[in-house]
């Protein structure tokens, strides 16, 4: 599984480059500050850094690309504790129980949490990524439209789940959200719900929508409030509770582990992998805990489930990438960008013929790991000062740079405008006791769900009984009916183990 | 349950009306598009069931409460204005960044928005706004590779 020879030459490559490492602290502090800004997302983060790789050897661009991802990966989840701001698709799981942690005074401890976590999901990824590159390449090629419905529908089950106690409201909130995701034409052609706006061809802008639904919402309900963190002693900035806060990781080993395999797996599949793996994550660290109700309150699990899931990722999709040439998103295009910008093709033969290199690669992102634990910590250390800002001046300078991070993303004003009914929607929505968060789950599963069964629907000429040909789709619904069930049989337990303790 | 009375939320009976009426165009204006399996295979059962729970969900709207409980205390109306003047005041930004250009929207609704969270100091309201205004036309534009329209900067 791994060619020993190939191994050892990366390991030659790496310690006589010292422009390769060179790069790396910078890479990661571009990231974290790229990836902490609202609106600016790891592949712009990226996409503002390749022209500077251009002169540069082919090794040390790549992994000053690979530590600006790493960095931006890791930035995106500063603002989801802080600010309750997924920078990114990938960070929405952190805010439903960081950014409560914050608003309780464990901004600390939440910001050392998913940093330790992020910086083992990487580690934990590209340890796989290293033995099972070529493995994991051609698992991703059996990935069809069946498996990934199911895949999708194993996300479906969660929309449930973050309703809490209301199980209408949650299901009514994510079924607002998947049909809001369907809008614009499918990939049959049909064209729906646009009330003839062009700009909702495409579809509704999903994260000029999710930053309303889930931020500008927030802000609102926050104008009555004079800080971030209400008690003073609790907006301390503390470097022994951000470790502290990291240390707490260790404590969840299983989480930990579980998310990053489900990150690492899922985040190899292209187009959706790190947006639907820390959704996953979050579930199932939900199901699988015995304290279910205090998720979407600060529970630690809950943010390390996101955050190892999220950042693991970044090895499945590199393993996409690396074997097969496929990019499964923005930011492992950038790469194939700079690839070939170096005059390098991507994809099986690059891996069989440079194989050191992908090493070399692969190992540079051990070290960015470790040195990621001590750059963010700085870089986590200063952002956290954001709790000693009044929120009269933080509500305007975040709206403001929700508006241009949104115009950002689409180039146009449809970015501000979506941003701006879409708050209004979820401060109406928080304010009537909905769960906000299952329609953003539900915005951005929708239009998935929605292309994978069509494509299932259309492979399977209308024959439900298809499904029976593909075994992989069969297993992971099997996985999600036996752990949902495993679930049930435990509530049920623990039900009566409550009512006899009270009798 | 004598003398008891029916009390209404409407404001919650409203919202999920407003929501389940969306949910009804936009089942209506897919199927007047096309009836096929191929444009309804999602989106038809999904709104079927957000039909179904608005129903659930209306009913819990209305409660039936003992004579003579009081009803529940109204919000502080101040800080519900507060935060619907915020809301106007974000609804007013947005709409007025290409008619009078993103530089002087900024600078209005910055200080609009701190004087709503309670800051009185002009000094503040203005100098504020101004810098702040500043550096993100000249951060924006450094790093978003679209033009936007301004006034002064």
């Amino acid at each position: 599984m791994v060619d020993l020879a190939a191994a050892g030459s990366a390991v030659a490559l790496l310690a006589g480059s010292l422009d390769a490492w060179l790069w790396v602290v910078p890479g990661l502090l571009i990231g974290l500050v790229f990836g902490a800004m609202p609106g600016i997302s790891v592949s712009m983060a990226m996409a503002l850094v390749l022209p500077a790789t251009l002169y540069m050897e082919f090794l040390p661009a790549i992994i000053f690309l690979t530590s600006v991802y790493t960095g931006a990966g890791f930035g995106g989840s500063v603002p989801a504790v802080l600010m309750n701001i997924p920078g990114t698709s990938s960070a929405v799981a952190t805010t439903f129980d960081g950014y409560p942690m914050a608003r309780a005074g464990k901004h600390n401890e939440a910001l050392g949490l998913a940093l330790v976590s992020s910086c083992l999901g990487v580690l934990g990824s590209y340890i796989v990524l290293f033995f099972l590159v070529q493995p994991i390449a051609e698992l991703v090629l059996r990935i069809g439209p069946f498996e990934m419905a199911a895949i999708a529908i194993w996300g479906m089950v969660l929309l449930g789940s973050l309703g809490g106690k209301s199980l209408s409201r949650g299901l009514f909130a994510a079924g607002i959200g998947v049909l809001l995701g369907t809008v614009g034409m499918n990939t049959a052609g049909y064209l729906r719900g646009t009330a003839n706006i062009p700009e909702l061809l495409d579809g509704i802008p999903t994260i000029p929508a999710m930053v309303g639904l889930l931020a500008a919402s927030q802000l609102f309900g926050l104008v009555n409030t004079h800080f971030l963190v209400e008690a003073e002693e609790d907006r301390q900035i503390s470097l022994s509770r951000i470790v502290a806060g990291g240390m707490m990781t260790f404590k969840h080993p299983r989480t930990l582990v579980r998310g990053s395999m489900i990150g690492a797996l899922v985040g190899a599949a292209p187009g959706v992998g790190s947006s639907i793996s820390n959704l996953l994550s979050y579930a199932e660290a939900r199901r699988a805990s015995k304290d279910r109700d205090s998720f979407g309150k600060g529970n630690p699990e809950g943010v390390i489930a996101s955050e190892s899931a999220n950042s693991s990722s970044e090895g499945g999709s590199m393993a996409t990438m690396l074997a097969l040439g496929i990019p499964g998103g923005g930011a492992t295009a950038i790469l194939l960008a700079a690839f070939a910008m170096h005059n390098v093709v991507g994809g099986p033969r690059f891996m069989d013929q440079n194989r050191d290199i992908v090493y070399a690669i692969i190992l540079s992102n051990f070290a960015q790991a470790v040195l990621l634990l001590f750059v963010g910590t700085a870089f986590v250390y200063c952002a956290s000062s954001i709790v000693r800002l009044p929120l009269r001046f933080l509500i305007p300078c975040v709206l403001v740079m929700a508006t241009m991070g949104s115009f950002a993303m689409e180039g146009s004003i449809a970015g501000p405008m979506t941003l701006f009914v879409f708050s209004v929607l979820g401060w109406l929505m928080s304010s009537a006791g909905y769960p906000v968060a299952a329609v953003v789950v539900g915005l951005l599963l929708g239009r998935l769900i929605e292309t994978e069964l069509l494509r299932a629907w259309q492979l399977a000429g209308g024959d439900i009984g298809e499904v029976l040909n593909h075994p992989w789709a069969l297993v992971i619904i099997a996985l999600m009916v036996l752990s949902l069930g495993f679930s049930m049989w435990q509530d049920s337990r623990r039900r009566r183990v409550e009512d006899i303790t009270a009798g | 349950m004598r003398g008891a009375a029916w009390r209404v939320a409407w404001g919650q009976l409203a919202l999920v009306t407003a929501l389940a009426a969306f949910a009804l165009a936009y089942l209506v204006d897919a199927r007047t598009v096309s009836l096929s399996v191929n444009n309804l295979l999602l989106l038809q059962p999904t709104a079927i069931l957000v039909l179904f729970l608005w129903g659930v969900i209306a009913i819990g709207c209305v409660s039936r409460a003992p004579a003579g409980e009081a009803s529940p205390a109204p919000a502080d109306w101040r800080a519900t204005l507060r935060v619907v003047g915020m809301v106007a005041a974000f609804g007013f930004f947005i709409l007025s960044l290409e008619r009078v250009g993103y530089d002087i929207a900024m600078v209005l609704f910055v200080s609009a928005a701190l004087w709503i969270g309670g800051e009185r100091r002009p000094l503040v309201l203005v100098l504020f706004s101004l810098i702040f205004t500043a550096a993100a036309i000249f951060g924006f534009r450094a790093l978003v590779p679209y033009p936007f329209p301004t006034t002064l900067i």
